[in-house]
């Protein structure tokens, strides 16, 4: 549609004589219309191409925000579409990017600074003129800085918004004093067979498993007693969710009573009158979302949609959504109603109370922590 | 008028098959048997148990429909039991969900594409397969049959793989080519059965009045084929329109199908438009065919009365 | 087309199955090849692949207990459940063929129902329905039956269970095919000389529909090794399936290499079992049967 529409109006202009021939055509070649027809040849020349910018992201209340509040105004402003598209997880985004090769895929909305780490070590990451992106001086600086350890000096992603993996209880079983007093060991309480659930991501597992053996989750000496927390778990949980509309479900359902779980999602719960507690421990695990741009994308195009995105109004309208604070910090930025009541919002800006993953610990790990889990997650 | 038999063909005639036809096409009313047989039906205590227990697998089939239905009906979010007030909201914002409605456009039209597609490529092989001899039949009818063999996350990447070595863009055309030949098997393997249960006499005898071998399979045997086609079609439009594995991968950017809107919600929660949508589109295929029906029997009467 | 004479070499097979042949050719058998070159890489460090000829993921996939075992597991789960789903649909199969013409579309078309809801919504409704709160624990509850909601869900049975209630109409329908398309007359006949109606039903109409039986059984177990999102929705923790591994192995853990050489595995197992069923109860011996 667009398409047709940009074709058009270069038509009226050549037709006016304003532009000459060969400048049509070539702008008409820009504007990807030959795309569909050219097939193979022109993949290339699309990605380049300022005409459209390819956004990936969560479905829902999030891509409706994003195409209401910063894709139409950013297509308006600039004539460049927006294509946005859908994923179901990290790895899977992941997956597709690395089979499809760099090019076809620009910003995508991904979680945390160990995908960050990820992406990066995979040769994925590009980088930013952060002068083309005015709005990230309303940005935390704590989410800015682990970002740029990584990929020291420049930056390939700008922090989006932050939540944490705290512990979500049925208040009718388990009083506030109870999780105040026992915290991530409810996790591992026989008392509670069978009402257990947990998130089967193995980086949560493993972080709460070193939790209950009162370890730090960022420098683990003994893995042996993490394992043997989480085939404890394994054994008294009655099911790993793998999904926010899972964990609510059970949650909503009395089918668990003790979980791990994303803070927006058991605000989510609580506004809608269920009875769920939420607490972060301590050492609890927290997380941001950044909007990366992959190697290979139309720079000036994506800094700008970025800028577009990280527009207070915008990041505001996206945590009202998703029920997760902004990244925008509160010492500079006024965040509205409700925004400071989201579990896991840190009014002071500095997220100094809050545990991240260590991306280097982590991402070292990987490759024989996420194996041995698949393992130990199926009784071995 | 009997009501037996729709008056003009319809879809009926190609799920209802041929078995009238197979007597002598020359007999349209229902033949003495056939009516004795109904009527030993009626008194054989074996077809009531028959009865009883296609209701109770029925039912098994439409406990989660009918869960799903309620919940569209569901004032809050969660919880169906007790359920705490009925309400017509989620249809309401499905009406009003442009991205669902599109998204449900999409699968319906990949869908269709797929089961006509796939239908056709499905029924030629079969044909072969069935009919010819041929060296390495075994190894041929194992090979068509191994889209579905292969786990289908695999089969994506590796789709995708051999595409970025050929410098080929994702677009809708290979998603439709990719659900193509992953409900090639289901197409195949129904109407293979069915192939092989049409006597090849009947064939013959129309080749020897003089039917070249193009019309004999459009005159006899494609009609005598017509409950696998359409069973086979209806397989390949419910896997392509449930697919999304495979659908992930392959789709190009700005598209989404049904399954593909969920899978993208599940993060946060899946919005009850979803089962409103379910609804809809439930009470259109019960309801559709029933109103048909009574269409054509109402005008059976008043023509014939 | 009826005149292919023993031992036809014609071109027209080759004709007719050129369109599939092709889209298998083009669509499977060469992005087949690619899973089995990278099978023989490796995955690096970070998780992008290695070039070469390694035979360390075939030494791990073919000598670790841990895949044999879960392989076993899947091919018992996916045989209880194509047995299940041939003992729940023969009847209402048999049901629908000999149903008037007028009902057949409809309840054919009432069969395919939970299509229309996703599959993934579909899976997810039998929390509210076996759930602690959901209808049938609401029920016996409410009856005074137990006092306490029992633990049903997030085990083996269900993860049958929905394989079950999602194959089970590829079952009927392939079975009902191959019913309708039996010549009453034969059972007539066979009714006129004196057989009672199991009678005939065991010598004409059962042997007549293995055709169809056959093709559902083979879809349903095919299916059912294959899936990996029923396991993950309806499975406790432990529970898992073949492909759930390879999901793992190729999302999870971005390890393709190994990926590929547990989905070869899963391809020669499944396709063995095709390949016996071409063979034994292939269509060329049950069309012999017909000539």
């Amino acid at each position: 549609m667009d398409d047709t529409k940009r074709y058009q109006k270069l038509l009226e202009r050549y037709r006016n004589g304003d532009i000459d021939r060969r400048r049509f055509l070539s702008l008409l070649g820009a504007a990807g219309l030959v795309a569909g027809v050219a097939g193979p040849f022109t993949r290339h020349a699309f990605a380049e191409s300022p005409s459209q910018v390819r956004f990936d992201g969560w479905g829902g209340v999030v891509s409706e925000a994003f195409r209401q509040y910063a894709f139409d105004p950013y297509t308006e402003a600039t004539g460049i579409t927006v294509v946005d598209g859908t994923f179901t997880g990290a790895d899977e985004y992941l997956a597709q990017v690395q089979a499809a090769g760099a090019g076809e895929f620009n910003v995508a909305h991904l979680s945390g600074v160990f995908d960050y780490a990820r992406y990066h070590n995979l040769d994925l990451s590009s980088e930013l003129n952060e002068d083309n992106i005015p709005n990230m001086q309303y940005l935390i600086p704590a989410l800015i800085d682990v970002l740029r350890e990584i990929s020291a000096p420049t930056l390939s992603a700008v922090p989006y918004n932050y939540g944490t993996t705290g512990l979500a209880y049925n208040r009718a079983h388990i009083s506030d004093d109870e999780m105040r007093e026992k915290g991530s060991m409810l996790l591992i309480d026989p008392a509670f067979e069978g009402k257990i659930g947990g998130w089967g991501e193995w980086k949560t597992r493993i972080w709460y498993a070193a939790l209950q053996s009162g370890q730090d989750p960022n420098n683990i000496e003994d893995m042996d007693a993490v394992w043997d927390n989480i085939r404890a778990h394994r054994d008294l949980a009655l099911k790993y969710w793998s999904s926010g509309a899972e964990l609510m479900s059970l949650l909503a359902e009395d089918e668990i009573y003790v979980t791990e779980a994303w803070s927006g999602r058991v605000r989510a719960l609580q506004d809608q009158g269920h009875d769920i507690g939420y607490y972060d421990p301590p050492g609890g695990l927290a997380w941001q979302e950044c909007l990366f741009v992959i190697k290979g994308s139309p720079m000036e195009a994506t800094e700008e949609l970025l800028n577009f995105m990280l527009e207070p109004e915008v990041a505001i309208a996206v945590a009202e959504g998703q029920f997760y604070p902004p990244a925008l910090d509160p010492q500079k930025v006024e965040l509205g109603e409700l925004v400071p009541t989201l579990p896991a919002f840190d009014p002071t800006g500095t997220l100094s109370e809050l545990s991240f993953f260590d991306p280097a610990y982590w991402n070292g790990n990987e490759a024989d922590w996420s194996r041995e889990f698949s393992r130990v997650q199926r009784g071995y | 008028m009997s009501g037996e038999r729709p008056q003009s063909p319809t879809l009926y005639s190609a799920v209802g098959g041929v078995a009238g036809e197979r007597g002598g096409a020359e007999t349209p009313s229902v033949s003495a048997p056939a009516r004795l047989r109904a009527a030993l039906k009626r008194i054989d205590i074996g077809w009531s148990l028959i009865t009883g227990y296609t209701v109770a697998v029925y039912l098994f089939m439409f406990i989660p429909v009918a869960i799903v239905m309620l919940l569209a009906f569901n004032a809050s979010q969660f919880g169906a039991f007790p359920m705490e007030g009925l309400s017509f909201r989620w249809f309401v914002a499905l009406w009003n969900n442009d991205a669902i409605v599109r998204a449900f456009r999409v699968s319906f039209l990949l869908g269709g594409l797929t089961a006509l597609i796939s239908t056709t490529l499905g029924v030629l092989a079969a044909l072969a397969i069935v009919r010819y001899r041929f060296p390495g039949k075994n190894l041929i009818s194992t090979a068509l049959v191994a889209p579905i063999l292969v786990p289908e996350v695999v089969l994506a990447v590796a789709l995708l793989l051999f595409l970025r070595w050929l410098d080929i863009p994702r677009s809708f055309f290979l998603l439709l080519c990719g659900h193509v030949i992953f409900t090639l098997p289901f197409v195949l393997l129904v109407v293979q059965a069915r192939l092989v249960t049409i006597r090849r006499d009947v064939e013959e005898a129309a080749m020897s009045l003089g039917a070249g071998p193009i019309a004999t399979f459009f005159e006899v045997t494609l009609p005598l084929l017509m409950p696998a086609v359409f069973a086979g079609m209806l397989f390949a439009f419910t896997i392509s329109f449930d697919d999304i594995t495979g659908t992930l991968f392959w789709k190009p950017g700005g598209l989404e199908t049904v399954p593909t809107q969920i899978f993208a919600m599940l993060r946060h929660s899946v919005s009850p438009e979803i089962n409103a949508l379910g609804t809809v589109m439930i009470l259109l295929t019960v309801g559709l065919p029933l109103l048909g029906a009574g269409i054509a029997r109402r005008m059976a009467r008043t023509r014939g009365g | 087309m009826a005149q292919s004479a023993e031992g036809d070499l014609s071109a027209k097979p080759w004709l007719l199955m050129s369109p599939a042949l092709a889209a298998v050719a083009l669509l499977l058998v060469i992005p087949v090849f690619f899973i089995v070159v990278y099978s023989f890489w490796l995955r690096t460090a970070v998780g992008a692949v290695e070039a070469g000829f390694h035979l360390d993921n075939w030494a791990e996939v073919l000598t670790d207990p841990f895949y044999r075992d879960i392989l076993f597991a899947t091919i018992r789960i996916a045989f209880i459940t194509t047995v299940l789903c041939a003992v729940l649909g023969y009847i209402p199969a048999y049901f629908i063929a000999n149903a008037g013409r007028q009902h057949r579309l409809l309840l054919i078309l009432l069969l395919m129902l939970p299509f229309w809801i996703s599959y993934i919504i579909r899976t997810m409704s039998w929390i509210n329905i076996l759930g602690a709160s959901g209808a049938l624990n609401y029920g016996l509850m409410g009856l005074g039956i137990t006092s306490e909601p029992i633990r049903m869900l997030y085990n083996e049975a269900t993860v049958i269970l929905g394989l079950v209630h999602f194959l089970l109409p590829f079952m009927i329908l392939n079975i009902y095919v191959s019913l309708e398309a039996i010549d009453r007359n034969l059972i007539d006949a066979a009714r006129s000389l004196g057989s009672t109606s199991w009678q005939a039903f065991r010598e004409v109409t059962l042997p007549l529909s293995l055709p169809g039986l056959a093709a559902g059984s083979l879809l349903c177990f095919v299916l059912g090794a294959g899936t990996y999102i029923t396991p993950m929705v309806l499975g406790g923790p432990t529970d898992a399936m073949f492909a759930n591994l390879v999901f793992e192995a190729v999302i999870t853990q971005l390890n393709w290499p190994l990926g590929s050489a547990l989905s070869l595995v899963l391809l020669v197992v499944l396709g063995s079992v095709v390949a016996l069923y071409n063979r034994f109860l292939g269509l060329g011996q049950i069309a012999k049967s017909f000539q």
